[in-house]
């Protein structure tokens, strides 16, 4: 449920970007995001689309999402990376450590950003 | 005629609220004021647990809860009732709070008339630990009724809290297990605070604002 806001955060920093650009249209952004963000790509995409039909300048643009690896801080060695594995079978997001195999992990979490935009701007 | 140009952005999509968020974590840290995020699923407790620690602090200081909930002022309404000023913010659809909806509710009061501020998040599990809302504790409420697997099914909202809350331990051993929700917190968060209460019996609420840092 939170792609509607999420695509609404995406939309609301382009069209700042837009304006500093003076661009007449939007045709691409590429966001990427980790596991954690708990992204549905289809409804990221469809709540894109739901609100850039009713913009002229993001009408029919394309919207791109690139899956990041995780990224973990190892508690009891201070590693920072990614990890060896995915989740222990009992804890999802319980990352081991490649270093010394320790299950003591936090997540650092690498929040939805946009990497980039294709304008189209005046000659 | 015109032209295509690609422009590097490489900047979160979060970064208005999260600078919003920031903005009022510095003004609650400049003022000296307590404020908590309270998440937690629709019926875990959250606005009960809130009922019983405002009857608590209601002597001793000020307080100010914004609720979230998508319809009704049912929780700014109950909460009221125990010694605290509150505020319902109406999501309609909207499954989270965000820094924006508590800024707007904090410009309309004087934040120097109160000395702790609570912000009771949507009933969630998922949506609300995506969106900074500028607390200084994040804490999340799941009660023992909810099945033995709600901390191991939704593992992201704790790895981003400081406070686990165990509610509902009234009901331990009549078919409900706090224990095996004490050892998933323990195993998802080094470090992380666990408190088991029950808001219904009034227990362990005075270790929960001690975990809060408050004193009584």
């Amino acid at each position: 449920m939170h792609e509607y806001s999420l695509a609404s955060a995406i939309i609301n920093q382009v069209k700042q970007i837009v304006k500093e650009y003076n661009a007449v249209k939007v045709n691409k952004i590429i966001v990427s995001a980790d596991p954690y963000e708990m992204i549905i790509p289809d409804l990221l995409q469809d709540a894109y689309k739901i609100i850039t039909d009713e913009l002229e300048i993001f009408r029919d643009s394309q919207l791109e999402l690139l899956k990041l690896p995780a990224e973990i801080t190892c508690i009891d060695c201070d590693y920072k990376g990614e990890p060896a594995e995915e989740g222990d079978k009992e804890f999802a997001y319980n990352f081991k450590c490649p270093k010394c195999g320790s299950r003591d992990t936090h997540i650092n979490i690498r929040h939805l950003t946009i990497e980039s935009v294709d304008l189209e701007i005046p000659e | 005629m015109t032209q295509e140009k690609k422009v590097t952005v490489k900047k979160p999509a979060y970064i208005e609220n999260d600078k919003l968020a920031d903005e009022i974590r510095d003004l609650m840290k400049r003022k000296n004021k307590l404020y908590f995020n309270i998440m937690g699923s629709i019926g875990a407790g959250k606005t009960l647990l809130l009922e019983r620690i405002a009857e608590k602090l209601a002597p001793l200081y000020k307080v100010f809860v914004i609720n979230g909930d998508v319809a009704t002022t049912i929780d700014a309404d109950r909460i009221a009732k125990r010694g605290a000023d509150t505020v319902q913010i109406n999501t309609g659809g909207g499954c989270h709070l965000n820094a924006k909806l508590i800024k707007n509710e904090l410009d309309k009061i004087n934040i120097d008339d109160y000395d702790i501020f609570f912000a009771e998040n949507v009933g969630n599990l998922i949506c609300p630990s995506a969106w900074d809302v500028g607390a200084q504790k994040n804490i999340v409420v799941v009660s023992i009724t909810e099945g033995e697997y709600v901390i191991k099914k939704h593992p992201i909202i704790f790895k981003g809290a400081q406070i686990a809350v165990i509610n509902k331990c009234d009901l331990d051993g009549m078919g409900f297990n706090s224990e095996t929700l004490v050892e998933d917190a323990k195993k998802i968060k080094s470090g992380m605070e666990i408190i088991c209460t029950s808001a219904k019996e009034s227990t362990g609420i005075n270790e929960f604002i001690a975990a809060l840092g408050i004193k009584i």
